[in-house]
């Protein structure tokens, strides 16, 4: 090791610490970047993330329509078995017969939060919300039923 | 005028006007144990809580807020939770020893300081050898810790207590090193004349680079000497639990904890004492007008900000750093630090026969 | 009888006690705390005396240095927890009878050289006078056993560092290229 080299060693050594004491010490000067969120105090105006991923849901329109098809992508790409589709076949106006959904199942006590099942459905009927307070007595509560009663498909959905 | 000297020279008067000389001895004493024990008990809850307020802020969190105002009484609560735990003595364990070793520690802290001039003219014992009894002193503190380690009969805390002798024994030099530095630049190793030489402006900033690069020296090495992350090797929580004080509970295990801070304090007592000054305020060369502002602010506020500064520092260190590895630990001593330790002694010699320095 | 020999009585008491049990502990390591105590004990003596340098430097070299280097080598033996036996009576008999011849030894010094108990006059030395005297050149100056102990630590240095030095890549001769 050469003189200069060591020089450039100390020099490197102590600019690179600096810098990482210069990041810190700007979090500790500025407050206002605190990021932690006191959960029960500040329950109405709670802020979480936009990827928060706390349950399942479907949504429905104001006709009480949704857009599942009841193809269960959903079901097969789940990797514990977290939903259920129970299908039934509805005869259309023409007299043909066609799938639909009848039960979506969903059990909350089961699901990883892993979001495969919003990837896979081809119709974006199923999407995360972010309501985390999910803590119940019994557990037959969290095996929900997403698909509101007397919903039907929206119409165009294929 | 109130101040701390004041006190101190009419209790002085009163107890050796009302007894004979020893008893004076006898109750200065008391009344220093008193003190001393005061003064841990207290900088024990403030640091650690200041540790962890610190911690939060630098890693983007609130800390402790929740046990009083913005969490304030903490610390209290935790220490009512050791002193109710139970003192746990491994069967296997040196039973003497184990229980021995974290009295050492705190006692080693507690001879620390003594020669700490905490105001003008506050001061326990203004030896003559101050500097030079303080490094002596504080190389005692080694052997709680190799014989907590021993004692455990625990490989993890033997181990962690190896780890700390070794960091200890070494980083020692570079910090007597950048005493010493001071030292040659005062002409003395008493406290208060190391402190009466920064009347007209501190080392830190009268003795040119040099003296800086000593400052930097001796942050690094007293970081290392009081086994505080980036260097703490000894209690490296994800590779040996907890070090030497793995088998520790309870009370014994605060006395450990409460020595670890004391022993931050004192290092960042003596750092402020040698490069900034101690209580002297802050004067620049001739500047009459600013030098008599600055001595309106007690000698005790300047001797108390200078120190927790230096703590912040170190508290500033310990979250921005990552752990070193042992071969990295003994080569920035032994490579790195030492070598230009001396040099920077040279350097400093130099300034000082040729009077370079303000 | 003041404070003051009540406290020489205190610290001896303490060095003795600490030696006699640092010979008797039956366990390594803690013969080698006995020692460290007797010897903050002796440096407690001489911070007794005032001569405060000397009982730092006591404390440097003896307890942070030689003590921390003997707990070291301890750790590094096996089974540095086991206790000792005991040793064998004629082992006992002689360190005895040298105990006993020391003792004599230095009590007939005392008698000798010490017999006028109130020498009050304290030796007061100073720092500066200490450093000066360590490297002045006149008479009574220390400057030739302090550079030849310099350069004999100097040379035991430079020898450390040649042994403990790896041989670099290129010196490393494989044996097939020696054999040639």
């Amino acid at each position: 090791m050469s003189v200069k080299e060591y020089i450039q060693n100390v020099y490197n050594g102590v600019t690179s610490l600096l810098k990482g004491m210069r990041k810190t010490g700007y979090y500790f000067f500025h407050p206002k970047e605190i990021i932690t969120q006191q959960y029960p105090d500040n329950r109405s105006t709670l802020q979480l993330a936009e990827r928060f991923r706390g349950e399942v849901v479907m949504p429905h329109d104001a006709s009480n329509e949704h857009a599942c098809t009841g193809c269960t992508a959903c079901e097969l790409a789940c990797p514990n078995g977290t939903i259920k589709i129970i299908t039934r076949f509805d005869t259309t106006p023409e007299g043909k017969k066609k799938k639909a959904l009848d039960t979506f199942i969903y059990h909350l006590e089961l699901c990883t939060m892993c979001n495969l099942c919003v990837e896979a459905c081809p119709t974006d009927a199923i999407k995360m919300a972010q309501n985390f307070e999910h803590s119940v007595f019994d557990r037959s509560k969290l095996t929900k039923k997403l698909n509101q009663p007397g919903s039907k498909i929206r119409e165009g959905v294929e | 005028m109130f101040s701390l000297e004041h006190i101190t020279n009419e209790v002085q008067n009163w107890l050796s006007s009302n007894f004979s000389s020893g008893w004076v001895l006898v109750w200065e004493c008391l009344i220093v144990i008193v003190l001393t024990t005061g003064l841990f008990a207290v900088l024990g809850l403030v640091l650690v809580l200041m540790e962890r307020k610190v911690a939060a802020q630098i890693q983007i969190r609130l800390g402790p807020n929740r046990v009083g105002p913005r969490g304030m009484l903490q610390t209290v609560a935790d220490t009512l939770k050791l002193v109710m735990k139970e003192g746990l003595t491994p069967d296997l364990a040196d039973k003497f020893l184990f229980n021995l070793a974290p009295f050492l520690v705190m006692m080693v802290a507690m001879l620390l300081l003594a020669p700490i001039a905490f105001a003008r003219g506050f001061q326990l014992w203004d030896i003559n050898i101050g500097v030079l009894y303080i490094s002596a002193v504080s190389s005692l503190s080694v052997i709680g810790i190799l014989m907590a380690g021993w004692a455990s009969n625990n490989k993890y805390s033997l181990l962690g207590a190896m780890r700390s002798g070794a960091q200890i024994v070494s980083y020692e030099l570079s910090a007597g090193m950048a005493v010493l530095s001071i030292v040659v630049l005062s002409g003395s190793l008493q406290i208060t004349e190391i402190i009466q030489s920064q009347q007209n402006g501190w080392w830190l900033f009268k003795g040119h680079i040099p003296a800086v690069i000593a400052f930097v020296v001796f942050i690094i090495a007293v970081t290392a000497e009081t086994n505080r992350a980036p260097f703490d090797l000894a209690e490296a929580e994800s590779e040996l639990t907890a070090g030497f004080h793995t088998e520790y509970s309870g009370m014994k295990f605060a006395l450990f904890f409460l020595a670890e801070y004391i022993n931050i304090f004192i290092v960042c007592a003596i750092g402020a004492t040698l490069f900034l000054g101690g209580w002297m305020p802050l004067h620049i060369g001739s500047w009459g007008g600013f030098n008599h502002l600055m001595d309106y602010i007690p000698s005790s506020i300047w001797f108390l900000g200078k120190t927790f500064l230096l703590i912040f520092l170190i508290m500033w260190f310990r979250w921005t750093f990552p752990r070193l590895r042992v071969d990295q630990l003994l080569a920035l001593e032994w490579k790195y630090l030492l070598p230009i330790s001396m040099l920077n002694l040279l350097l400093v010699t130099l300034i000082a026969i040729l009077g370079w320095h303000f | 009888m003041n404070i003051s020999v009540i406290l020489f009585y205190v610290i001896a008491v303490c060095i003795l006690g600490a030696g006699l049990l640092a010979v008797t502990a039956r366990q390594l390591f803690r013969s080698a705390i006995w020692l460290l105590f007797s010897l903050v004990g002796i440096a407690a003596l001489y911070f007794w005396m005032q001569v405060e340098f000397i009982a730092a430097v006591q404390i440097i070299v003896y307890v942070g240095g030689i003590v921390v280097l003997i707990i070291f080598s301890i750790f590094l033996t096996e089974q540095s927890g086991a206790k000792m036996p005991s040793p064998p009576i004629k082992r006992k008999l002689p360190a005895l009878l040298a105990v006993l011849f020391g003792i004599l030894f230095t009590a007939r010094l005392i008698s000798q050289y010490f017999t006028s108990a109130a020498d009050d006059h304290s030796f007061q030395a100073s720092m500066q006078a200490i450093g000066r005297q360590m490297l002045s050149t006149t008479d009574f100056g220390f400057l030739l056993p302090f550079e030849a102990i310099s350069f004999l630590l100097l040379a035991a240095m430079i020898g450390c560092i040649v042994i403990a030095m790896k041989p670099s890549q290129a010196d490393i001769v494989s044996p097939q290229n020696a054999g040639e």
